[in-house]
């Protein structure tokens, strides 16, 4: 693998700035789609940029992520491909749903110029808004955690994706963005494993390498380290998935610990309007088909003296769960937006890691690939027949 | 004040009587200020409050809304809706802090060319005065 | 003054008495009430029909999962319930249910209504902790004592209308020293007497509207006067506004918990929303930059527009928004002075129309120009 180093002025985030105002001087694209601060800065959100000076507030790597990028991307794209050519620096999880979405039309990535960046997880939104200053420094020291000669306290990497991340977050082993973490970016930018003041710029394909050219950045610079340091991290990450879902499989499985699981449900459906993967204008289980007769409530109330009202939580979340599992790329979102703190998130990926293993698919890998429901294989799953 | 600031008006004009209002004066060659963006609506109630939202948000200097004289119209009482719908939304701004005085509702019938670019004259010197919608610039809505 | 039946025994229980009585007698064929679904205490509304099922109601359990007036809608949406059923929901879910039959969301047919005085609910998050046991004497004795019961909903707070317009029966709560041996139950409306008609419990005359409730509107009127001053939401502008919904995430739970925002697909969420990328481009273009997905603004003063006349302040979409976002006050303040130009008060009565659905001749001239 090979790739760029850039140099670290002040903090992580400047030379990525840096390198995204030249890319906008030098045409290598119109404008950038990035996370800034909020005019009270209290939060993020998604700015399409073009004019540079913007681009001060802009943070790469925002402690939070209140809207996934994915659905950025895809509000602007979703009715056709952008004259402009725009970057887009996304975590490796918001990548992946970009490509997800591109498969079922609704994100365009031609024009679109993806950038991802080693992702030392979020924190969870209700933690943040709380104390935002607080929650920034804690982030800060997670994120300096990377490369312990720029931390105030020597610390190791397992402080990217602590406890006090998303859950999704500190089970993710798909956190960086080129081949080894399944994601599809055009330039991945690395933090991990730097002995000095440096990041690293990673080209994933020819559009990639075409830009970096057009900018004067050589990309010849061996990315052994970088590598070494992020498999390691995998590697731990991967066993505490393991642990993790283990436990989570005590908690949900069976029709009573689900119930269980879902009692809070409130049926508001924040996590079906927060998932990237759930494009529908309209769900179904907000549509009409879902609005019956009272004669149809009073009889099922009737068969079994009681019926919580609204029925059917257990039905929407399954039912979501078939819907978008095999696209779902575990970022959490679901999880940050559940006013009753409910762990969707854990549970969907817990789902969708067992329903993508049957046909071996990894969501967002690969944009050419297709979406295991569209196609099939006139030998297969044998075993479901009888 | 910037001399040179020919605001943006978009105006919801009623199809039977101040659209027509509106050609007449055209017509009538009456002097008015280049400011107006007209959008044909069927009826002044036809204009959902969204609508007037959305086009200040974009960065409409001024909306106006124009519909037949109270008792005028084509479908028997939809301005008298109009009204209550423009009176809400109003106060909703004064609520909030916003600059209601950029939302103005006219009564114009087809007859009234004069008037349609009295209308049209005042509203667009008021809107010179206020300068230009702050929300135009805005990045973060 | 109105009839009251009064039962010696705590809130809780005569309530639950009463229900079961009007169920075993087959008055009712079914209770919607507030029932525990499991033993980690949620709670949630629940249609029941059987006697047994009718243990775990906690029919004033200070918690809204849902706002019960919307709940009640989507059960009579495609018609009014066959057979009677009686709805033990607040003042505010019985007013929104109004609203909503109103707009022909619902039928108030067949349905008996109980309410109460209402205390105020807690805050969702508070259940999420798992606190609310802990709170909950807290709760009882603040009613008692007639005093606003802290760490509700702001706008439970602040809410003055916590005497039940349009219920049959109402739950005298506030400020009653000893709801927990004695209830006084009082029944406005010659249905509501009909329905207990045969109960255990002594019949007397009595006035709802006591010292307590006079001294606790006061009280409300007060909190709400500090908590509007306090968000200044008349001095918010543009850049307030902007400010204040920055955080907004675009999930619009606010408007799928909102008992008045029924429609099926909200405007916001249309087609009409979703742009070519050339217009983003127009707009990229003049101001340099484009928060997206956009409209988070335009969003917010939009659902004003559409359901600020009938909001009735429950409190809902404050208690959603993942952003921490005072919707509902923004609601209950900007709602207020809507109302106040029709001398409208949401939910008072299914007769009164909806101010936008109708007009007078004579009227907001100043407007006009």
């Amino acid at each position: 693998m090979k790739g760029a180093i850039l140099k670290v002025t002040e903090n992580v985030a400047n030379p990525i700035i840096n390198f995204l105002e030249k890319g906008l001087d030098k045409k290598c694209f119109d404008a950038v789609l990035i996370p800034v601060k909020v005019p009270v800065g209290n939060s993020f959100a998604w700015v399409l940029i073009q004019n540079k000076s913007l681009l001060e507030d802009a943070n790469p790597l925002p402690p939070v992520m209140p809207v996934q990028g994915a659905k950025a991307l895809s509000s602007i794209t979703r009715m056709g491909k952008t004259n402009k050519k725009i970057a887009a620096i996304m975590r490796p999880c918001e990548v992946r749903a970009a490509v997800e979405l591109s498969k079922l039309e609704q994100v365009n990535l031609e024009n679109i110029f993806l950038i991802s960046i080693d992702c030392p997880g979020v924190l969870p939104l209700k933690d943040y808004l709380e104390r935002p200053e607080e929650a920034m420094d804690k982030f800060n020291e997670i994120l300096l955690g990377a490369c312990p000669e720029r931390s105030r306290r020597a610390q190791n990497d397992i402080e990217w994706g602590n406890e006090s991340t998303r859950p999704a977050c500190q089970v993710c082993d798909k956190f960086v963005g080129t081949d080894l973490g399944f994601c599809q970016s055009d330039l991945h930018i690395g933090i991990l494993g730097t002995k000095d003041k440096n990041i690293f710029l990673i080209p994933n394909n020819e559009k990639g390498k075409s830009i970096l050219n057009k900018m004067d950045i050589e990309a010849e610079k061996s990315m052994d380290n970088w590598e070494k340091k992020a498999k390691e991290l995998m590697e731990v990450r991967k066993k505490k998935k393991k642990e993790v879902q283990e436990r989570l499989k005590f908690k949900v499985m069976g029709i009573d610990n689900l119930l269980d699981v879902f009692s809070n449900c409130i049926n508001c459906h924040n996590c079906r309007s927060a998932c990237p993967i759930c494009y529908c204008r309209q769900c179904y289980f907000e549509s009409e088909k879902m609005k019956l007769p009272s004669d149809d409530y009073l009889m099922r109330a009737k068969s079994k003296g009681a019926l919580r009202f609204l029925p059917d939580t257990l039905l929407f979340h399954l039912g979501r769960m078939t819907h978008m599992s095999l696209s779902c790329v575990g970022c959490g979102a679901c999880e940050d937006a559940c006013p009753m703190s409910i762990d969707v998130a854990q549970i969907f990926s817990f789902v969708a890691d067992n329903s993508q293993g049957l046909f071996n698919y990894i969501p967002g890998k690969n944009a050419e690939e297709p979406l295991s429901l569209r196609i099939y294989k006139e030998d297969e799953f044998h075993e479901v027949e009888t | 004040m910037n001399e040179k600031f020919v605001p943006r008006i978009v105006g919801f004009l009623c199809n039977w009587c101040s659209y027509a209002g509106a050609d007449l004066a055209g017509v009538s060659r009456l002097q008015m200020p280049p400011s107006l963006r007209a959008i044909r609506v069927m009826c002044s109630s036809r204009v959902n409050p969204l609508f007037i939202i959305r086009v200040f948000l974009i960065g409409a200097d001024g909306v106006l809304v124009a519909g037949c004289h109270p008792g005028d119209c084509h479908y028997q009482k939809g301005n008298y809706q109009a009204r209550r719908k423009f009176a809400i939304l109003k106060n909703i701004f004064e609520s909030l802090g916003l600059e209601s005085d950029r939302l103005r509702l006219s009564w114009i019938s087809a007859g009234e060319g004069p008037r349609f670019a009295k209308v049209i004259t005042e509203f667009t010197e008021k809107i010179k005065e206020l300068g230009p919608n702050p929300a135009k610039e805005k990045v973060f809505l | 003054m109105s009839k009251v039946l009064k039962i010696n025994k705590s809130a809780e229980e005569s309530v639950q008495e009463l229900l079961k009585f009007l169920l075993k007698s087959g008055k009712v064929k079914g209770v919607f009430t507030l029932r525990k679904i499991n033993d980690n205490g949620a709670v949630a509304y629940s249609l029941v029909t059987s006697l047994d099922m009718l243990k775990d109601a906690v029919p004033l359990f200070p918690l809204m999962p849902a706002n019960g007036g919307k709940l009640l809608s989507r059960l009579t949406l495609r018609g009014s319930v066959a057979e009677p059923v009686v709805a033990v929901v607040r003042p505010c879910e019985l007013r929104a249910f109004i609203e909503l039959v109103k707009r022909k969301q619902g039928s108030l047919e067949n349905f008996l209504f109980i309410s109460s005085t209402c205390s105020g609910v807690y805050p969702l998050e508070i259940s999420v902790n798992g606190n609310i046991d802990k709170k909950l004497s807290q709760y009882w004795d603040a009613t008692k004592r007639n005093e606003i019961v802290p760490d509700t909903r702001p706008t439970c707070k602040s809410c003055e209308h916590f005497l039940p317009y349009t219920a049959d029966i109402t739950i005298a709560l506030i400020g009653k020293k000893d709801i927990g041996n004695k209830c006084e139950i009082f029944l406005n409306t010659e249905k509501g007497q009909k329905f207990v008609d045969g109960i255990d419990g002594e019949f007397v005359e009595g006035k709802l509207e006591s010292e307590e409730v006079v001294s606790m509107r006061n009280k409300r009127k007060d909190e709400k006067k500090k908590l509007f001053d306090e968000i200044g939401i008349e001095k918010f502008g543009l850049k307030g506004l902007i400010e204040t919904f920055g955080k907004c995430i675009g999930c619009h739970g606010c408007s799928k918990v909102c008992p008045i925002c029924y429609c099926n697909l909200c405007y916001s969420d249309s087609q009409t929303y979703e742009h070519k990328p050339f217009v983003y481009e127009i707009e990229l273009k003049r101001r340099g930059g484009l928060r997206v997905p956009p409209d988070t603004v335009s969003y917010q003063i939009g659902r004003l527009t559409h359901v600020g006349i009938s909001c009735v302040g429950c409190g809902l979409c404050a208690d959603v928004c993942p952003a921490n976002i005072p919707i509902s006050t923004i609601f209950l303040k900007v709602g207020d002075s809507v109302q106040k130009m029709f001398d409208y008060l949401p939910g008072r009565d299914v007769e009164e129309q909806i101010p936008v659905t109708t007009f007078k001749t004579e009227e907001f001239v100043e407007v006009e120009d």
